[in-house]
């Protein structure tokens, strides 16, 4: 019933749409279409977000995911301008009498100059597209990064960008504004990525030479994306060269690359794999131990266009981490995606992707020496339906839907041998169903103001066979009142539901809405709301996600969060687009973000109601980027002003809370982050690179005191996070040398030479309290992870 | 037996990699706060009539003084209304009784005054099921080269929570770890204890309890945050005050730490050979 209503309003916004503007159709003159690919000359590769402007009509439209662009215009003679970062532009004059088809090949910029690359204008601010609190980062870019251990890595470089901050070093996710390492959505080729790093948060899974492009969006979130609080990272890999075959590599110090691309038919269709492995045995110099940790992924994807109207694509990816410690200790994960995608141009103007998506997540630990074997696994199947209607010039229409079927196996604890003590457990399966809708137009409304606006349904239904605990008065969590504690509730009763019965459901409109106004030629403000809502919860306790960490879905106990996010900011770019300025500011509040009784065992717990309480997150800064977009030197400075708190207030005023119901700095919280990063070309053959990054110390709670009891030291403790750890700050330096910078034909060679956190500072990873054990005293102990880490790789393509 | 601690492990292996240094950290003390640190253990094959309470207060984090509390009146009442006064040695914060007659499954009430406020606190004494063996391994540890000894024991068809204490010669403070028989219900069941110094000849204490579930988990929070215990890893959850089960009657703010627990107790000294 109540969806039936949900479609019959979206039915009647496109016709209302529709109808205006047909209405506007007539009343101009004769309009026409010009639509087409643009891809790069070289690989054929298609490209993201290449700028298509009109430059009589001061308007355009950017390339979608798939390469595609279309725009409608009145009938007459235009001058086309296509730019984009790192390709030559192109200038070109259209008679627009009838619908174009017109596709361009885009010569990359390093092919012509012989000398040193600048690049001009294309990395410039967008000032007119409402499009804001998006990073965009190219991998060219972040291969020039300075990176430990000599290893590119996509999630470390978005670090060095306003907004974004992680836990601490060596620590697996990111935080954008303030939310949980939990609230981004992580896709790659659309599929989710449950677990984005290698070896517990040291390296991502992300293969550099296997992306082609990537987008950050941390307010503004378009509405074809849902189902995450804070942020969505969208990764794209490549397609593959359809002219020739090539190769590429690279070998580090962790870990060696190859990739193959190459035509299947000849500009028809391309494949590319791409496999990255590490050198076990290489972290961990125990001696004479049998340790080891080694990880490694491939990519592959083969795309064909099958004609002008349809291509289909098959993509994924497969990645494991391996841990092992001598013989009795195993321990693997990873995650694997598989993507079909069918693109169709049902005309010039209504473009259309069909995805199926399969995504996997699964941890597994063998401990012998215990006896038991240890599962867990999150599967998804996702099916996609997105269509871009390209209206006029003017509105360009995005709807579409997407329903995602969850299976979670929390986990399956089998005993290894007869011997073992351990009796077969398995933690009760969850499944959960997440369909949405959505519909979005982007609007330019005048020449100064534009608009982006959108609406997404979300439904969530937790689904059976489960049981379910029933508790008295529906609370899981009990409070002890005289011995001022939380305590697990002990269910009255359970009841059994059947497969695919119903058990929850939520659904939620989620407004998003973006707007910009145009100063004038230079500048421009813009401002945007959204609101997401969130029906995974991440389960864990820690300030950074584990491997192990379990995701669950809301149920009738756990509610999903909802976020609402506010952003206002300036826009401008000056001495001719030299530099450019973003400054934002934003506000932020997430409803439902749990928290977690004071002693909760989170693993294999089977009742995780019992041990969660509701709270809210808060957040908001301001945000400054300052970036030099042209010449030898250019580079960007990253200023982040923020403050990130969540309050679990009691349920009844009887009850403490968690810190007493008062408002607590979040284990992510960085009070002042400041990144600066800058590339020089000095000569065709030798580029350098910096980063410097200067950060808060992470909060933390220190001990306030000890006592005795049963003769061990026990310290306590005042309010939750009001410590903090020491200023975090390293330089890191690279040096790019290119034997041969002139050749374009046949081996082609790079080394890289880098020095992570160079003056050798030791930022504190965290500071532990704990008893000597020679002289009883209570000490302190800092413990550092990456001192000064030099590091050499050589990449290499053919 | 708790998977939860296994698993921990893997994550803070990696820090093994990496520098550890004392620093100096300033901190902050709070006022003192009364700690009662009441845990009366009957030995398997004793009478258990020597009990001891031990009473003090926190103090500042680095201090190597732990103070103690003297003058307070202290006693344990059973449910059968026979009522045990504990009596100080003087000035030691140590009190004590010999006439203690504990009982299985019996309910006991603890009472403190001092500073005229009282604190009390109620707990059911349990009872434990003896250790079975104990078995030397030699290929312990994640080196697969250390000692290690297994105390086995049957767990009863039953929900049971266990504690045990290991006392190693070679440590100055004890190890405690706790249990549970949710994966292992009716099964023979182990405790491991292992360390790099153990060598032969090393003595180990070895006391098995049987606890509450509301000592379980109170135990369960202690460990993860005591110091001595190996706390204190950058994954942990933040870490909070433990409150136990005692009661300040007077003025609940102003509350008392420590627990009041009551366990039947198997005690081994075992050599390693």
């Amino acid at each position: 019933m109540k969806s039936n209503k949900i479609v019959g309003f979206f039915v009647f916004f496109l016709i209302t749409l529709a109808s205006f503007s047909q209405e506007n159709a007539d009343s101009a003159k004769q309009k026409f279409t010009i639509s087409g690919i643009i891809s790069d000359a070289n690989s054929n590769e298609t490209l993201i977000g290449v700028n298509v402007s009109i430059l009589e009509l001061k308007t355009g439209v950017t390339t979608n995911e798939y390469g595609f662009y279309s725009i409608t215009l009145p009938k007459g003679d235009y001058t086309i301008k296509i730019t984009y970062l790192g390709f030559q532009t192109v200038d070109e004059t259209i008679q627009l009498s009838q619908n174009i088809k017109k596709s361009f090949k885009l010569q990359s910029s390093e092919q012509q100059l012989k000398e040193i690359v600048v690049t001009s204008n294309k990395k410039s601010t967008n000032i007119k597209s409402p499009e804001m609190s998006v990073n965009k980062l190219s991998m060219t870019t972040i291969k020039k990064m300075p990176v430990v251990l000599g290893e590119v890595d996509i999630l470390k470089s978005l670090l060095l960008l306003p907004g974004v901050t992680s836990a601490g070093e060596g620590q697996s996710g990111f935080n954008v504004r303030g939310g949980g390492a939990d609230q981004n959505l992580i896709l790659l080729d659309e599929a989710t990525i449950f677990n984005s790093s290698h070896v517990f948060g040291l390296f991502s899974v992300f293969n550099p030479d296997a992306i082609k492009d990537l987008k950050l969006f941390k307010g503004g979130i378009p509405a074809r994306y849902g189902g995450r609080a804070a942020s969505v990272l969208d990764i794209y890999q490549k397609e593959g060269n359809s002219n020739s075959f090539h190769m590429s590599g690279g070998i580090g110090l962790i870990s060696s690359r190859l990739l193959a691309e190459g035509p299947i038919v000849k500009d028809k269709g391309s494949f590319i794999v791409a496999g990255r492995t590490s050198y076990a045995h290489l972290f961990l110099k125990l001696a004479d131990n049998e340790n080891s940790a080694s990880f490694y992924d491939l990519n592959a994807k083969l795309n064909y266009k099958l004609n002008d109207k349809n291509s289909l694509y098959l993509s994924s990816y497969f990645g494991r981490d391996f841990f092992n410690i001598s013989s009795n200790f195993e321990n693997t994960y990873g995650n694997s995606t598989v993507n079909v995608r069918w693109n169709h141009l049902f005309s010039d103007k209504l473009f259309s992707n069909l995805s199926a998506i399969f995504s996997d997540y699964f941890y597994g630990l063998t401990l012998s020496s215990v006896g038991f074997d240890w599962q867990s696994s999150i599967k998804n199947f996702n099916v996609k339906y997105d269509l871009k209607y390209y209206l006029n010039d003017k509105i360009k229409l995005n709807f579409g839907m997407n329903s995602i079927y969850y299976k979670f196996n929390p986990g399956t604890i089998t005993p290894i041998d007869e011997n073992s003590s351990i009796n077969f457990g398995q933690l009760d399966k969850k499944n959960a169903f997440e369909p949405a809708i959505y519909v979005e137009a982007e609007h330019q409304a005048s020449e100064r103001l534009s608009f982006l606006y959108g609406l997404r349904f979300s439904m969530f239904y937790r689904l059976g066979g489960s049981t379910i605990n029933l508790y008295q008065d529906n609370q899981a969590v009990t409070y002890n009142d005289q011995l001022k504690i939380y305590e697990k509730g002990v269910p009255i009763g359970f009841k059994t539901y059947g497969n695919n019965e119903v058990i929850t459901d939520f659904s939620n409109f989620e407004p998003r809405f973006s707007s910009s106004y145009v100063l004038d030629e230079k500048s421009s403000v813009k401002a945007s709301y959204n609101r997401m809502v969130q029906y995974l919860q991440l389960v864990t306790n820690t300030a950074s996600p584990t491997p192990l960490d379990v995701w669950t879905p809301s149920d009738e106990y756990i509610q999903p969060q909802i976020a609402d996010q506010v952003a206002i900011g300036y826009f401008r770019n000056f001495k001719e687009d030299t530099y450019s300025l973003e400054v934002e500011s934003f506000y932020k509040e997430v409803k439902n973000r749990i928290d977690y009784i004071d002693g909760a065992d989170l693993i294999a717990n089977n009742a995780i109601e019992q041990v969660i309480l509701n709270g809210q997150l808060r957040s908001y800064g301001l945000e400054v980027l300052l970036r030099k977009n042209i010449g030898k030197l250019n580079g960007w400075i990253a200023y982040t002003l923020s403050n990130s708190e969540q309050q679990t207030p009691g349920r009844t005023p009887n009850e403490s809370g968690i810190n007493n119901g008062n408002w607590y700095k979040t284990g992510f919280h960085k009070l002042h982050n400041l990144a600066v990063t800058a590339n020089y070309s000095l000569s065709p053959k030798w580029s350098f690179g910096g980063n410097f990054i200067f950060q808060s110390g992470q909060p933390v709670t220190f001990p306030n005191g000890q006592y005795q009891y049963q003769g061990i030291t026990i310290p306590s403790y005042g309010a939750r996070n009001e410590d903090n750890l020491p200023l975090y700050h390293h330089l890191d330096l690279s040096a790019t040398y290119t034997p041969k910078p002139e050749k374009r034909k046949g081996w082609q060679g790079e080394w890289v030479f880098s020095v992570y956190n160079i003056y050798n500072r030791q930022n504190a990873a965290s500071i532990t309290f704990r008893e000597n054990q020679t002289t009883g005293s209570n000490e302190a102990v800092r413990l550092s992870i990456f001192g000064a880490v030099p590091s050499v790789s050589y990449n290499f393509k053919f | 037996m708790q998977i939860s601690k296994y698993i921990s492990i893997v994550i803070t292996m990696l820090f093994f990699v990496s520098c550890e240094e004392v620093i100096d950290v300033d901190l902050n003390t709070a006022a003192p706060r009364l700690v009662i640190d009441a845990a009366i253990n009957w030995q398997k094959g004793t009478n258990g009539a020597s009990q001891k309470i031990i009473l003090s207060t926190t103090t500042g984090f680095y201090s190597n003084v732990i103070p103690k509390v003297s003058g307070a009146n202290v006693s344990i009442k059973s449910s059968s209304n026979l009522n045990y006064i504990f009596t100080e040695i003087l000035n030691t914060g140590e009190y004590v009784c010999t006439t203690f007659k504990p009982i299985i499954n019996e309910s006991y009430t603890l009472t403190v005054v001092y500073k005229s406020e009282t604190y009390t606190a109620t707990e059911t004494l349990q009872s434990v099921t003896p250790i079975s063996r104990i078995e030397p391994k030699t290929n312990g540890g994640f080196s697969g080269k250390e000692f290690e000894i297994q105390v086995v024991f049957a767990d009863p068809i039953a929900k049971n929570f266990y504690m045990v204490k290991f006392f190693s010669d070679t440590k100055k403070t004890p190890n405690y770890s706790i249990g549970n028989d949710e994966f292992t219900n009716g099964n023979e069941n182990s405790w491991q204890y292992g360390d790099e110094d153990l060598k032969v000849g090393s003595k180990i204490a070895i006391t098995h309890y049987g606890v509450s579930e509301l000592y379980y988990n109170y135990m369960s929070k202690i460990i993860s945050i005591s110091s001595s215990s190996g706390g204190g890893s950058p994954f942990q959850t933040p870490p909070a005050t433990v409150r136990g089960n005692i009661v300040n009657k007077s003025n609940s703010n102003n509350y008392a730490l420590g627990f009041f627990s009551l366990s039947e107790v198997d005690f081994r000294d075992y050599t390693i050979q």
